[in-house]
C-alpha cells in the first residue's frame, strides 16, 4: 500500500529541496524522489578522482536568496561560503587585469589601459548595484499575469509598480535599456577599453545562447550583478566543501523539518485521475501519492516527460516545446599536480584566489559565439576559472589543487547531431586547455586528470534537457511572464494539482532557490496542500 | 505670420514643412544637396536609367497621412495592392511571397511540407495585431512615466487595445516583440528560404543578424504598416510632397548647408548657413539625425551635459551599402524566365544573412552579402529604355567601421561581391551591366549627411525605440532647446520611408 504525502517533489536540487523545506515548514509532510544516488541535482559535489573533490556542475554561488539563508537557518546546516571577491583576466601579451574589493587598487590596474574608465568603474558599481536594488522585488515576488485582469492581480500589479514610484526617469529609462541592449553596448555606454569591455560584458553571456553583442545580454549581466551574500550586493561565493553542500544544507535542513528524501528513485510518469495529479510512478513500479505533486526538473522534462504530450492541451504542448532550452556550456575540471602560473604575477597577488575569465576583447568572444551559432563548439572558448582548493583545501590532497573551468560555447546542438558529442568530447577538452595554455604557460603539464562535461552530458547524467544549465535560455521572451509558457509563469500548471518549481520558472536559473521558494508560497496560499 | 525652418528636405523634413505651412506658418526648408528628396531623391544611375530613391521600398508609407494631406491632388497614386517579393535561391526556382498568403501557399508546400500553411498563419497573425501596432506606430510615443490624467488615458487605451488583441494574440506579441527574428521564423518555417527572405527587412539598416534578439520587433514594425507601393516609387512621393508644400506658399532653398543652429538664451533662434547667410526663425524642425542635429548643429554647450551624452551614446553604424545597376536587357531569375518581379531578395539560408553581418562585426566586408533587391523598372517602363531594366540593391553588411577605411578599391570589391550573389540568382545578370554605381556607408554619409552613413537615422534596436527613440528625453520631438524640435527618422516611430515622424514632429511643434 503506497504511503500518502501532502506533497511529492520530484527532483533533490536545490530548487525542490527549498520547496520541500518551506513546504514542511508549514507543517506539511513532504516526500522528495531523486533519480540520481545523490542530491544536489545540478548542485553537487563529487569525488571524481580519488582526493580530488569537484563543484562538478555549478561552481559559484552568489544569487542564493538571504532571506531563504534565514528562514532555513542554512547556516546551521553547513552553509558556509567563502567570498569571491577577486576577478582576475589575463591577457595574450603576458599583462593582466585584477578587479576586487580595493577600490584604489581597481582604479590603478584599470588605469594602466585607461584613465576615463578608472574613474567610472566605480559609478558603474554604483549604478549596477542601485538598478539590481530595484530589481529585487521582481525576483522575490511571483509575477503578475498581464492577460488576467483580477483585482489580485492588479494589486500585485501597482504593489511592483509602487517600488518604481519614487524612481526617477533617469533610473527607469537606465532599467529599460538594461532590459534590452547588448552587455557590449550598454558597456560601451560606460567604458572605452576592451580589456575591460571584453572581462566584463561575460557575465551577460554566461547560460545563454546569445553572443556578447546580442540585444538582451545587459539583462544577464544584471541578473549576475544581483547576487549577494548576507544582504552585500554583488558578492560572489564559493560554498566550502563545493557548491553540493549548498545542496546538502538545504536538504539537511529540510530533514530537520521533516521532509523524507529518496534517492535512486527516478520518477517515470505523473499519475492522474482525470485532470488532477495524484501521485508518481517510479521507474521500478513503485508508487507514491500525495495531494500536490512539484516537478523540479525542466519544463521539457516536466511536461514532455513526467506527464506527456496526450495528457496535456495541444497549444500548451506546441508553447513548451519551443520554450528554448539550448545548453551552451561545458564544463571542464582539472586535477593539477601544482598551482598554475600566469605571467607577471607576484607572490602575493590574490589573483590565483580570484574568479578567473578569460575573456581578452570582444572579437575573441565573438568569434566564440560565431562557432556555436553554425554548430561547432568555440575552437577558442571564453573561460571562467575557479581554484576552490586555495580557499579550501579540504577538496584537494596536499599540495594539490583542483580548478573549475566553466566553459562556453559548447552547442549542445552540433552540426553533426548532439549524440557526436561522444566523438568531440576530448577535442573540446583539448581547445579549453590549449586555449588556457597560452594564457597560463604551463599548466598542460600541471594537469593529472581532465574531466569533461559537455552538454549532451550535462543531459545524460543530470537530466538537463539539452544541457541547458538554467533550464531554459534566459531570454527576454522567456522570462517574467513568459516562463516558462504564457499564462503559466505561477508555478501552477494547467494539471491540476501539479506545480513547477524548478529553474524553468520565474524568475530563473543560477543557484538562487527562489523558485523553489516562491513555488511553496505560492502552493500555501492557494491552500494547494 | 512666424516662421518655421525645417532642415532637410527628406521626405519627413516636407511632411513637417506642409503642416506646417498649412498651419500658417511661413516655412523655409534648408536642403544641403542641389535636389528634393534626400533618401528619397530619384538619381540618374546612367543615361535613361533612373532610379526612384536611395530607399526603393515606399510599402511603409502612412496612408492616414497622405490622405490627410491630400497628396492625390498633387499626383501621388499608390499600386493596387501590396506588393510579392521572390525569395530567390542559388539553385533552385525560390518561391514567390505574396502579401496575400494563400496564393503562395503551393509553392511553399512543395518546397516543405507545412511551410504554406505556415506562412498562412504566420500572415494570419500579422494582420490580426495590424491595427493595434500600427496604432501605436502613429501616435506619439507613451510617456515613460505618465504625468497627467490625458497621458494616462492614453497609456490605459494602448492597454485596452492590446487587450483586445484577445489573449492569445496579446501574449504572442508579447513573447515575439523581444525574439530573434530567426528563432521566430523557424516556428513558422521548415525551409529556411522563406524564413531568410522574411527576415530580411530587418536587416535593413541593422548592424544585427536575424540571430540577435530583437530583430523580430523590426519585423513587425515594418510588416504592421506595410502596404501597397507609391506609383513611381519613393521619389514620386517626395515630388508630390514638394508640390503640395510650394502650393501652400512654403519655399525650399537648395545647396543650403546648415553651419549652426543658433541658441539664444535656451531658445532657438536661427540657423546659419554654411555659405554665411544668417535666416531668423523661432521654430526649427530638424529632420537629419539626431547626433547631427544635436552634436554638430546646435551651437556647444546648449544642451544639459546628460541629454548630449544619451545623444552621443545613440548608435548609427552604417551597415547597409546602395548598389545600383544598369542593364541592357531584363533581369531574369533562375527558373523563372519570363516572369516579372519587381521585389527580390538574395540569401538562400537564414545562416547566410547571419554570416553577413558576422563579417560587419570584424570590420569586415561580407563576401556573400544579402541582398535587397529592387527592379523599378518592372512598374514603370519609364524609369529604363524599352525593354531594359534598372536595379537598386541594399546591400549587407558593409560596415561603416571598415578596416582599412574606404578606398575606392574597397568600394569596388565589394560591388563585385553583390554582383557575384545576384548573379547566382539571375545568371547572365552580369553580361548585361552597362553601368554600376556602388555607394559605400562612407558616400552615404558624404551625400546624404548621414551619421555613420545609418539609412534609418538609429538602429532598430529595442532600446532605441519607442519612447527610447532617439532617446528617452527627446523621445517627444521636442528638445531641451525651446523651439527646436527633431522630426526625422531618428525618432519616434523611426526609419524608412513613412513619413510619421515629420508628421508627429510637426503636431508636436505646432502645440509648443
Amino acid at each position: 500500500m503506497a504511503t500518502t504525502y501532502d506533497a511529492i517533489v520530484v527532483g533533490a536540487g536545490h530548487n525542490g529541496l527549498t520547496c520541500a523545506a518551506y513546504l514542511a515548514k508549514a507543517g506539511r509532510k513532504v516526500l522528495v524522489l531523486e533519480s540520481r544516488d545523490s542530491i544536489g541535482g545540478a548542485t553537487a559535489s563529487e569525488e571524481i578522482y580519488p582526493g580530488f573533490t569537484f563543484s562538478t556542475c555549478s561552481y559559484v554561488v552568489s544569487l542564493l536568496r538571504p532571506q531563504i539563508i534565514r528562514d532555513l537557518e542554512l547556516s546551521k546546516h553547513g552553509l558556509e561560503i567563502m567570498p569571491l571577491d577577486w576577478t582576475f583576466s589575463p591577457f595574450e601579451d603576458g599583462t593582466s587585469l585584477l578587479r576586487g574589493p580595493d577600490a584604489e587598487m581597481n582604479r590603478r590596474n584599470i588605469a594602466r589601459f585607461s584613465r576615463k574608465d578608472a574613474e567610472r568603474y566605480p559609478l558603474f558599481g554604483q549604478a549596477m548595484s542601485e538598478l539590481g536594488r530595484m530589481m529585487k522585488p521582481i525576483i522575490e515576488s511571483p509575477i503578475p499575469e498581464p492577460s488576467k485582469l483580477t483585482p489580485s492581480t492588479i494589486f500585485e500589479a501597482l504593489r511592483l509598480g509602487k517600488q518604481f514610484k519614487g524612481v526617477g526617469e533617469e533610473w527607469l529609462a537606465a532599467n529599460l535599456k538594461m532590459m534590452t541592449m547588448s552587455a557590449v553596448d550598454f558597456l560601451s555606454e560606460w567604458f572605452e577599453s576592451e580589456r575591460l569591455i571584453g572581462p566584463m560584458s561575460v557575465s551577460g553571456i554566461i547560460g545563454t545562447f546569445l553572443g556578447i553583442r546580442s540585444p538582451g545580454t545587459a539583462y544577464v549581466l544584471l541578473h549576475h550583478y544581483m547576487g549577494e551574500i548576507d544582504g552585500a550586493f554583488r558578492a560572489w561565493g564559493l560554498q566550502k566543501g563545493g557548491t553540493g553542500g549548498v545542496a546538502m544544507a538545504i536538504a539537511r535542513s529540510a530533514e530537520s523539518l521533516g521532509v523524507e528524501i529518496k534517492t535512486g528513485c527516478r520518477v517515470d510518469k505523473v499519475l492522474m485521475t482525470g485532470s488532477e495529479a495524484r501521485g508518481v510512478v517510479l521507474v521500478n513500479g513503485d508508487e507514491y501519492h500525495a495531494k500536490a505533486i512539484v516537478s523540479g526538473a525542466d519544463p521539457h522534462r516536466t511536461f514532455l516527460g513526467l506527464i506527456g504530450e496526450d495528457r496535456l492541451d495541444e497549444d500548451f504542448v506546441k508553447q513548451i516545446k519551443r520554450f528554448k532550452m539550448r545548453g551552451s556550456s561545458g564544463k571542464v575540471n582539472l586535477a593539477l599536480d601544482s598551482l598554475p602560473e600566469f605571467p607577471g604575477l607576484d607572490q602575493e597577488s590574490p589573483a590565483l584566489r580570484a574568479d578567473i575569465t578569460i575573456a581578452p576583447n570582444i572579437d575573441f568572444l565573438e568569434r566564440a559565439y560565431d562557432d556555436a551559432k553554425y554548430g561547432r563548439f568555440s575552437r577558442e572558448p571564453f573561460m571562467d576559472c575557479v581554484i576552490p582548493s586555495l580557499t579550501d583545501p579540504s577538496v584537494a590532497p596536499p599540495g594539490k589543487h583542483v580548478m573549475s573551468i566553466f566553459v562556453q560555447y559548447a552547442p549542445y546542438n552540433l552540426k553533426e547531431g548532439p549524440a557526436d558529442w561522444e566523438n568531440q568530447r576530448e577535442a573540446f577538452g583539448d581547445a579549453v586547455i590549449n586555449t588556457l595554455e597560452r594564457f597560463s604557460p604551463g599548466i598542460k603539464d600541471r594537469i593529472l586528470h581532465r574531466h569533461v562535461l559537455t552538454p549532451w552530458d550535462l543531459e545524460k547524467t543530470y537530466g538537463l534537457t539539452e544541457g541547458n544549465i538554467f533550464h531554459g535560455e534566459l531570454s527576454l521572451e522567456q522570462l517574467a511572464f513568459m516562463r516558462p509558457a504564457a499564462g503559466w509563469a505561477r508555478y501552477k500548471t494547467p494539471i491540476e494539482k501539479f506545480w513547477l518549481c524548478g529553474s524553468g520558472a520565474h524568475p530563473g536559473g543560477g543557484i538562487m532557490a527562489a523558485p523553489g521558494q516562491l513555488c511553496a508560497n505560492t502552493m500555501l496560499k492557494a491552500r494547494a496542500v | 505670420m512666424s516662421r518655421a525652418i525645417i532642415i532637410g528636405a527628406g521626405h519627413n523634413g516636407l511632411v513637417a514643412g506642409l503642416l506646417l505651412a498649412r498651419a500658417g506658418r511661413k516655412v523655409t526648408i534648408v536642403e544641403q544637396r542641389a535636389v528634393v528628396g534626400g533618401l528619397c531623391a530619384a538619381s540618374e544611375v546612367h543615361p535613361g536609367y533612373t532610379v526612384p530613391g536611395l530607399l526603393h521600398d515606399s510599402t511603409g508609407v502612412r496612408r492616414e497621412i497622405v490622405d490627410s494631406l491630400g497628396l492625390s491632388r498633387f499626383g501621388l497614386a499608390f499600386e493596387s495592392e501590396a506588393p510579392s517579393v521572390l525569395a530567390a535561391h542559388s539553385e533552385h526556382k525560390g518561391v514567390v511571397l505574396h502579401a496575400e498568403a494563400k496564393r503562395s501557399r503551393d509553392e511553399l508546400e512543395a518546397l516543405h511540407r507545412g511551410d504554406g500553411d505556415g506562412y498562412i498563419a504566420w500572415r494570419g497573425f500579422l494582420s490580426r495585431i495590424r491595427g493595434f501596432v500600427s496604432g501605436v506606430l502613429s501616435e506619439k510615443p507613451p510617456l515613460m512615466k505618465p504625468d497627467s490624467i490625458a497621458e494616462l488615458w492614453s497609456m490605459g487605451k494602448t492597454g485596452i487595445g492590446l487587450r483586445r488583441l484577445g489573449k492569445p494574440d496579446m501574449l504572442e506579441l508579447m513573447r515575439v516583440a523581444p525574439m530573434c527574428a530567426a528563432d521566430w521564423l523557424q516556428e513558422s518555417f521548415g525551409d529556411s528560404l522563406p524564413a531568410a527572405a522574411l527576415a530580411a527587412p530587418a536587416a535593413i539598416g541593422a548592424s544585427l543578424g536575424p540571430w540577435s534578439a530583437g530583430t523580430a520587433a523590426s519585423l513587425l514594425l515594418y510588416e504592421s504598416v506595410r502596404g501597397a507601393e507609391v506609383k513611381g516609387g519613393p521619389a514620386a512621393l517626395t515630388q508630390s510632397l514638394q508640390q503640395a508644400f510650394e502650393a501652400a506658399g512654403g519655399a525650399i532653398a537648395l545647396e543650403s548647408a546648415v553651419a549652426r543652429i543658433r541658441v539664444e538664451q535656451g531658445a532657438v533662434c536661427g540657423v546659419e548657413l554654411a555659405g554665411g547667410e544668417f535666416i531668423e526663425a523661432p521654430l526649427v524642425v530638424a529632420s537629419c539625425d539626431p547626433k547631427r542635429a544635436l552634436l554638430e548643429l546646435v551651437e556647444p554647450a546648449s544642451l544639459p551635459l546628460d541629454v548630449e551624452e544619451q545623444v552621443a551614446s545613440i548608435r548609427l553604424r552604417g551597415s547597409t551599402a546602395k548598389v545600383n545597376l544598369a542593364l541592357d536587357g531584363p533581369i531574369s531569375f533562375r527558373g523563372r524566365e519570363g516572369e516579372r518581379h519587381a521585389r527580390a531578395v538574395v540569401s538562400d539560408h537564414l545562416d547566410d544573412i547571419e554570416r553577413a553581418f558576422d563579417a560587419a562585426k570584424y570590420r569586415a566586408c561580407s563576401k556573400r552579402p544579402h541582398l535587397d533587391v529592387s527592379i523599378p523598372s518592372v512598374n514603370d517602363a519609364s524609369l529604363a529604355p524599352d525593354g531594359k531594366d534598372v536595379v537598386s540593391i541594399l546591400a549587407h553588411a558593409a560596415p561603416y567601421h571598415l578596416e582599412g577605411g574606404w578606398n575606392g578599391d574597397a568600394r569596388e570589391r565589394f560591388g563585385d561581391a553583390v554582383v557575384e550573389m545576384l548573379e547566382s540568382v539571375a545568371p547572365g545578370t552580369r553580361a548585361r551591366i552597362v553601368a554600376r554605381e556602388v555607394l559605400s556607408p562612407a558616400d552615404l554619409e558624404d551625400r546624404y549627411g548621414l551619421t555613420g552613413g545609418h539609412i534609418h537615422h538609429g538602429e532598430h534596436a529595442l532600446d532605441q525605440l519607442l519612447f527610447m527613440r532617439p532617446t528617452p528625453k527627446l523621445a517627444r520631438y521636442k528638445t531641451p532647446i525651446e523651439g527646436l524640435y527633431l522630426g526625422g527618422s531618428g525618432s519616434h516611430p523611426g526609419g524608412g520611408v513613412t513619413c510619421q515622424p515629420g508628421a508627429l514632429a510637426a503636431a508636436a511643434a505646432l502645440k509648443g
